[in-house]
């Protein structure tokens, strides 16, 4: 727990960023030592040969890999259970509780292709704005002096980084050669990579990482780009004291890499 | 490759499950937040009776701005009775408090703790605490 402590979650990440991409990076202009080290044996080119050999021998099922990016709109409300919170603080109810769908957006990248020729699938990794609207579970009173007040304040704009895995199913509508038709389903998870606020934290409210489960529907037009509309349901991925539950909608469009570069 | 694929499942666990930052100064940290730079001023006072016969003294001060008490970010305080001094916020067994140590006009020392029944932006309920009797609740507003 103690090394958890000294090292803060952003820098792992950051880290292992790095790292991983650094051992991706080419030097743009070789010097003379470089270039004499081009004939010999390179121990980190050799690496990445045999995680590229490694990856194509195990995904060898996955065919017809089409990388796309993707942005959207993300309409977002989180509904709020405070009951666990101790601490003596009160916010107004009224100023707190918007219960609406508030907008966001989001982008980033994803991979459609086929499993054994048979199953549609979606891999996806986003960064997602939301910016919330809250339902508060619980109104408290403190009379005669406070109505309605809450003993949290959740907080509504916040970043996360999002991985994504969806089935898909061709729908029998319309020509298929031409304009398809998708029901999607599948797991999504989200981090929170923006900083989280004090009153976030306190009591053990403070939670990064969402667990989804995701419904939606996707139009590929003849393959030029692919409109969803995608339903999200997440709760908090571990245990605390004040249950959230986020209620996504997103609305987007998807282009194929090659076509825009 | 079973190193990397190790190394790199336990860096990715590793920064998913250590996700609560929640230090021992967080709870402090956000009542201080909300109680800092603001005039409370009294609006009731409520002490209950000693027994049940004894009925409960309800005090309304509202609108009349008779008393304000004004807890500073740097750990100062006063009231407009012209008492000066510092102050702490402290947790004692979840027990959120304001611990004062007041000078009074004739120099002399003088100790407060008031248990933080609530705070917030706009609302402020304290209850000293007495050895002996009902505590007094304070309800404080800023506006």
């Amino acid at each position: 727990m103690r090394i958890i402590g000294l090292f803060p979650n952003r820098f792992l990440l950051l880290f292992l960023i790095s790292s991983l991409s650094g051992s991706l990076l080419t030097a743009q202009t070789l010097t003379k030592k470089q270039k004499d080290s081009l004939y010999l044996l390179n121990p980190s080119q050799e690496r990445i040969q045999k995680i590229k050999k490694s990856f194509a021998k195990k995904f060898v099922n996955f065919v017809g890999n089409d990388i796309s990016l993707y942005g959207g709109l993300v309409l977002s409300k989180q509904t709020i259970n405070d009951n666990g919170i101790t601490a003596p603080t009160n916010y107004l109810y009224n100023d707190l509780n918007t219960n609406s769908f508030n907008s966001g957006f989001n982008g980033g990248f994803r991979i459609d292709g086929i499993y054994k020729e048979k199953h549609r699938y979606t891999f996806s990794l986003g960064i997602n704005r939301i910016a919330a609207g809250a339902s508060y579970k619980n109104i408290h009173s403190l009379s005669p002096f406070i109505d309605d007040f809450t003993h949290f304040k959740a907080d509504n704009v916040f970043t996360t980084f999002s991985f994504t895995a969806h089935y898909k199913v061709l729908l029998p509508i319309s020509n298929r050669t031409k304009y398809k038709f998708y029901a999607v389903a599948g797991p999504s998870f989200d981090y929170k990579i923006s900083r989280i606020s004090n009153e976030q934290l306190m009591n053990g409210a403070g939670n990064r990482a969402f667990l989804n489960a995701d419904l939606g529907a996707e139009f590929d037009n003849k393959g030029y780009y692919i409109l969803f509309a995608h339903y999200k349901l997440g709760k908090y991925l571990a245990n605390s004291t004040v249950p959230v539950q986020l209620n996504r909608f997103e609305i987007g469009m998807s282009i194929k890499s090659k076509d825009l570069f | 490759m079973k190193t990397i694929y190790t190394l790199l499942l336990a860096a990715i666990s590793l920064t998913l499950f250590s996700c609560n930052k929640e230090t021992a100064t967080t709870q402090k940290e956000v009542i201080q937040n909300l109680l800092v730079n603001k005039n409370w001023f009294l609006d009731y006072s409520i002490t209950k009776g000693t027994s049940s016969t004894t009925p409960t003294v309800v005090k309304s001060y509202v609108g009349q701005s008779t008393y304000f008490v004004t807890y500073l970010k740097n750990g100062t305080t006063k009231d407009s009775d012209g008492l000066t001094g510092t102050y702490t916020v402290e947790i004692i067994n979840n027990q959120s408090q304001i611990h004062v140590q007041l000078i009074t006009i004739n120099g002399n020392p003088f100790e407060v703790i008031y248990d933080i029944i609530s705070v917030g932006d706009t609302k402020l309920v304290l209850s000293k605490v007495i050895n002996a009797g009902n505590p007094t609740q304070l309800f404080f507003t800023n506006k």
